[in-house]
């Protein structure tokens, strides 16, 4: 679909939205649930957002239609429960700006009568999200904000089915421990990371876990975002040379910093990336032929196709869609959008605090979803404890799982440049 | 037919055209005071005082950059010291929000008289981009200072409705009284500097420049009391938003985008002008929320075509504002009588 | 730090300078000529880079041979945007800087806007160039070709642009438009041609400086914004309107920029040339070289 298209289907499925409801006829059509999405979809994250669409609507596809796959939310079309009630997304654009993306769930809430929102990508915008979510009574699952402070508000209506950023961290340090027993040489790490509320909280954790665990830290860099230059940033982690650089940034500065170290003649001995810019396909496209070797944490891997066959067919329902391979993000985002299905279903309402009810009683085995997950199950404060991360590193052409030892398929490459 | 011709002294020694003004000001802010009762939807009380804030803020920027033509770009470094005032003050301290905004109030206007000394030497241009720099080293600042939470903002805590820490959850309407009655205070603010000296001297000094010269050292004065005034109700309108939203961070209260967001108001409705910024922010704020909600969910960017092309389309037909469209037919009107 | 690292910081910092400078004197030029500040400048530069993109993905020629075609194109947004919007934006009786900056400014958003829409958001960078990815090893300070290229097409742009304002008659057209808008009339200049020429000036040297950009920098809709900012305030500490004041001023902020990661904590790198701009203008309130 192209970008026309996109629009004009946007402006028609708003007007089908517009014309379905004069009071009458409504009763007599199959019931309808409405779903809430808020992304970034304009600004300097708007991919983000184009992505998250591409995502949503395949997940739409598996609800709404039969599906023979052993997925959750998958077999049968609709909601069962619901009399085969199909779901419809309304997305909004919150453009990074948490005032924004407060008033879009507002309106959503409101107007849109969404029985669940899912969103937001940047944390502060699922900050102020879930605030507003929490006072309606309308469950807000968050689908790829990764700061662990938003679990730690006592809310009711938050739930967050992927890893935080304690999570992950904890995985880069349990591999590092696990390295370092193989007699591999990891004595210091050089954390580098952007001065916004995911580089801040991620370096932190990063922080307290190499102090915990007796890690040396050689370089501690935080960096403006969108900088024109990152050489003299570069140049500090040079002289620093680091074991194991730790990189926290978005796909712009992603880019620019392995394009930098490269005419800097710096050469990495490893690199652990916290994501975000490192599981972008377009990194990799554009500076791929230097980060082989290059090791990223991740929620999903396409290896585990081998073990869940429905893995590849979800993958390239994305890919049809969006021409890229699902990925951290968007693996998450459509994963989301199928456990909230499933709680829906379950909930047998549309109301928020039943849903909320379903959602809080979730227990699903992880082998029922697309990723490598332990199980779904919400821990009080909402977040799933048991949504075990992956590292994979990356071979020059395509991503291998090498950590944790159950789901991994190769030993890992270390040093990743000797 | 007027005052003088019925032989009436003015009231209070107020032109019969400034007191029309008032009337016309208390009919406008009543009729939206009840509002509320006719517009029950939650999205559009929010867009209400979106432009109910706008509207104030862009009032207070434009005693500076539109009475005083001195144009800052800067106002989002006063409106995030306001907002982040009071919410230090709250999180940590427990002070309730009305006292960090008169805290923050005080200390923006401190700041600008400050800043005001070096900054008024420069003209034009110069002076514009000083005031961006200032902002954004205080944004920088506020980034890389722990104790304000740096990057991870400052999230306000939950709790129970109330008028003394200003947190209503759902109910819209206490901010729009709110911000109602900060843009009432800015605009009578405008309307008394209008009619004071300090309006005098400004106006002559933009008809004649060599005015300037012989008021020399009282222009100066006044541009600082003016700069200070207009700090000072900026922060206030920060230290609102910060009550409004719960959460700030560096980048949601003082980026450059905000400082562009204030002067905007005033320059589309008619800068320098009493209703300039009211007219301004009635028009662009509900055209940039809307055209986010309902075009901008595709994805597609066109939101950002019209939004751009809008601002474009009133720059050039109505390059003295919005306002002129009315001042003209009523001058025409006037001239006819 | 040791020499080598200083030498460095202070090579790369000189490269990142000359671009720019090239980036500002487009602004400059058209400030001195007529008062406007074009606040679409960093749009500019986004148009060109992707200008050169498009062209490298459908000629697959290098992109080094794009820069006189993203100048060329450039040339035309410039006299256009003139023609088609600041020459209606120059009517304004009362606070015409104002209307300028906004109508500008209205331009900028669309321009994004445009972008994104018949572009898509994605960032795009160019991969496999004559001088992509490749290095000069000076005993451990490295230059990268794409950068020393930068550096070298901004310096023959100036030098180009010192003959073309002293030696042409087009040149001399500009400069006394820029004196006395009113007296040029008088000898028979078309004060709107020079204007829309000096627009197209302008712009086609911010395209040299996208096409450069192209080669070893991403490209988004939002790019612009990454160096607008740096481009005003180069253009101010050099002084508005004087060509010579940007490319000290460029250089300078570069050198800056660099030392102060060098020496503060890089997220606040900024602050170093914000400092020097405020420094410089209470000492100097028309910049460096600016007439006033």
């Amino acid at each position: 679909m192209n970008r026309r298209e996109l629009l004009l289907a946007g402006v028609s499925a708003a007007a089908a939205g517009s014309l379905a409801y004069p009071g009458t006829s409504r009763a007599q059509a199959p019931k309808e649930v409405t779903i809430g999405v808020i992304y970034p979809m304009s600004g300097a994250s708007a991919q983000v957002g184009i992505d998250a669409r591409n995502a949503f609507e395949t997940a739409l596809d598996i609800i709404n239609n039969d599906h023979q796959l052993d997925l959750v939310a998958a077999k049968g079309a609709g909601l069962a429960a619901l009399g085969g009630a199909k779901i419809r997304l309304v997305f909004a654009d919150h453009q990074a700006d948490p005032q924004k993306g407060r008033a879009e769930a507002e309106r959503l809430i409101t107007q849109e009568k969404v029985s669940a929102i899912i969103g937001c990508y940047q944390s502060s915008v699922s900050a102020t999200v879930s605030a507003v979510t929490e006072r309606y009574g309308v469950p807000f699952l968050c689908a790829d904000s990764s700061s662990p402070s938003l679990q730690r508000r006592n809310m009711k209506f938050f739930f967050r089915p992927a890893a935080q950023d304690e999570m992950f961290s904890a995985a880069m340090f349990d591999f590092f421990d696990a390295q370092k027993k193989k007699g591999k040489k990891i004595d210091s790490v050089g954390l580098f990371f952007e001065d916004t509320i995911f580089g801040v909280d991620s370096s932190n954790t990063q922080r307290k876990l190499a102090n915990d665990r007796g890690y040396k830290i050689a370089a501690d860099v935080k960096y403006r975002t969108n900088s024109p230059s990152l050489t003299a940033e570069v140049q500090q982690l040079k002289s620093a040379d680091p074991d194991v650089l730790m990189p926290s940034t978005y796909t712009t500065d992603a880019m620019l910093l392995v394009k930098t170290m490269a005419e800097l003649g710096f050469k990495p001995k490893n690199l652990v990336a916290q994501a975000s810019g490192f599981s972008e396909q377009v990194t990799y496209d554009a500076v791929g032929d230097k980060l082989k070797g290059a090791i990223t944490r991740a929620s999903f891997s396409l290896d585990l196709a081998a073990k869940r066959p429905f893995i590849k067919t979800v993958n390239d329902m994305f890919k049809a869609r969006s021409t890229r391979d699902l990925n951290d993000n968007t693996s998450r985002q459509f994963m989301g959008l199928l456990l909230l299905a499933e709680a829906i279903n379950r909930a047998g309402s549309l109301e928020g605090p039943k849903v909320r009810d379903a959602l809080a009683a979730t227990d699903i085995p992880g082998t029922s979803t697309i990723m490598p997950w332990a199980r779904v199950k919400y821990g009080p404060d909402g977040q799933n404890p048991e949504a075990s991360p992956v590292l994979l590193q990356y071979l020059g052409d395509k991503f291998v799982t090498i950590f944790p030892s159950e789901v991994a398929i190769a030993d890992a490459i270390w040093p990743m440049n000797g | 037919m007027t005052d003088e011709a019925l032989n009436l002294p003015p009231a209070f020694g107020m032109l019969p055209r400034r007191r029309n003004q008032l009337l016309v000001a208390a009919a406008v802010f009543a009729a939206i005071a009840v509002s509320p009762f006719a517009i029950k939807d939650v999205y559009l009380q929010n867009v209400l005082v979106l432009t109910l804030l706008y509207a104030a803020v862009s009032q207070s920027w434009n005693i500076l950059g539109g009475y005083c033509g001195q144009i800052s770009l800067g106002h989002a470094l006063y409106f995030g010291i306001g907002a982040y005032a009071t919410s230090v003050l709250f999180v940590t301290y427990g002070i309730v929000p009305w006292g960090g905004m008169l805290v923050g109030g005080i200390l923006s206007a401190a700041i600008a008289l400050l800043l005001g000394y070096p900054c008024f030497r420069l003209k034009g241009h110069y002076f514009s981009i000083a005031t961006i720099v200032i902002a954004e080293i205080g944004l920088l600042l506020v980034h890389n200072w722990d104790f304000v939470g740096g990057a991870l903002g400052i999230q306000w805590p939950f709790g129970s409705d109330s008028w003394a820490t200003l947190q209503f959850a759902r109910d819209k309407v206490p901010y729009i009284h709110l911000a109602l009655a900060l843009l009432a205070i800015t605009w009578f603010v405008t309307f008394l500097i209008e009619g004071s000296r300090w309006g005098y001297w400004w106006r002559a000094v933009k008809d004649n420049p060599e005015a300037a010269e012989s008021l020399g050292v009282e222009i100066f004065h006044s541009k600082m009391a003016a700069a200070a005034v207009s700090a000072f109700f900026t922060a206030i309108g920060g230290a609102f938003y910060a009550s409004f939203l719960a959460y700030i961070d560096p980048e949601s209260v003082m980026s450059f985008r905000f400082s562009l967001l204030f002067a905007l108001p005033a320059v589309l409705g008619g800068i320098g002008t009493l209703w300039g910024p009211v007219v301004g922010a009635a028009i662009l704020i509900p055209l940039t929320e809307i055209t986010r909600s309902y075009l901008g969910g595709s994805g597609s960017g066109i939101d950002l075509i019209i939004y751009g092309g809008l601002i474009m389309l009133v720059a050039l037909a109505k390059p003295e504002g919005i306002l002129s469209l009315f001042q003209g037919k009523r001058q025409k009107a006037e001239g006819r009588s | 730090m040791t020499t080598q690292a200083l030498l460095q910081v202070l090579a790369s910092g000189l490269l990142m300078g000359l671009i720019y400078a090239l980036i500002a004197v487009g602004l400059s030029l058209i400030f001195g000529l007529m008062d406007v500040v074009n606040f679409a400048h960093g749009e500019f530069l986004m148009t060109a880079m992707y200008v050169v993109f498009g062209l490298f993905l459908f000629t697959a020629l290098d992109p080094v041979l794009f820069a006189p075609v993203a100048a060329a194109v450039l040339f035309c947004v410039g006299a256009l945007a003139y023609l088609g919007i600041v020459r209606f934006a120059m009517r304004a009786k009362a606070n015409q800087g104002m209307v300028q900056i906004f109508a500008t400014f209205g331009l900028a958003t669309l321009l994004q806007g445009a972008a994104q829409y018949f572009l898509t958001p994605d960032y795009r960078s160019i991969g496999n160039s004559w001088l992509g990815g490749k290095t000069l090893d000076l005993g451990g300070v490295f230059l990268p070709w794409p950068q020393m290229f930068g550096g070298l097409v901004s310096i023959a742009a100036f030098g180009g642009l010192y003959l073309l304002m002293s030696r042409t008659d087009f040149g001399k057209a500009l400069e006394a438009t820029r004196e006395d808008q009113g007296a040029v009339a008088l000898v028979g200049i078309d004060r709107n041609r020079v204007f829309a020429l000096g627009w197209g000036l302008g712009a086609a040297l911010v395209g040299l400086a996208g096409a450069v950009l192209a080669i070893f920098y991403y490209i988004h809709p939002q790019v612009g914004a990454t160096f607008g900012l740096i481009a005003y305030v180069t253009v101010a500490l050099g002084g508005f309107g004087s060509v010579f004041g940007a490319l000290v001023a460029g250089v300078i902020v570069g050198l800056v920029e660099a030392l102060t990661a060098a020496f503060l904590p890089p997220a606040m790198k900024s602050l170093g040339i914000f400092a020097l701009y405020l420094g410089v203008v209470f000492i100097r309130p028309s910049g460096l070289f600016g007439k006033l």
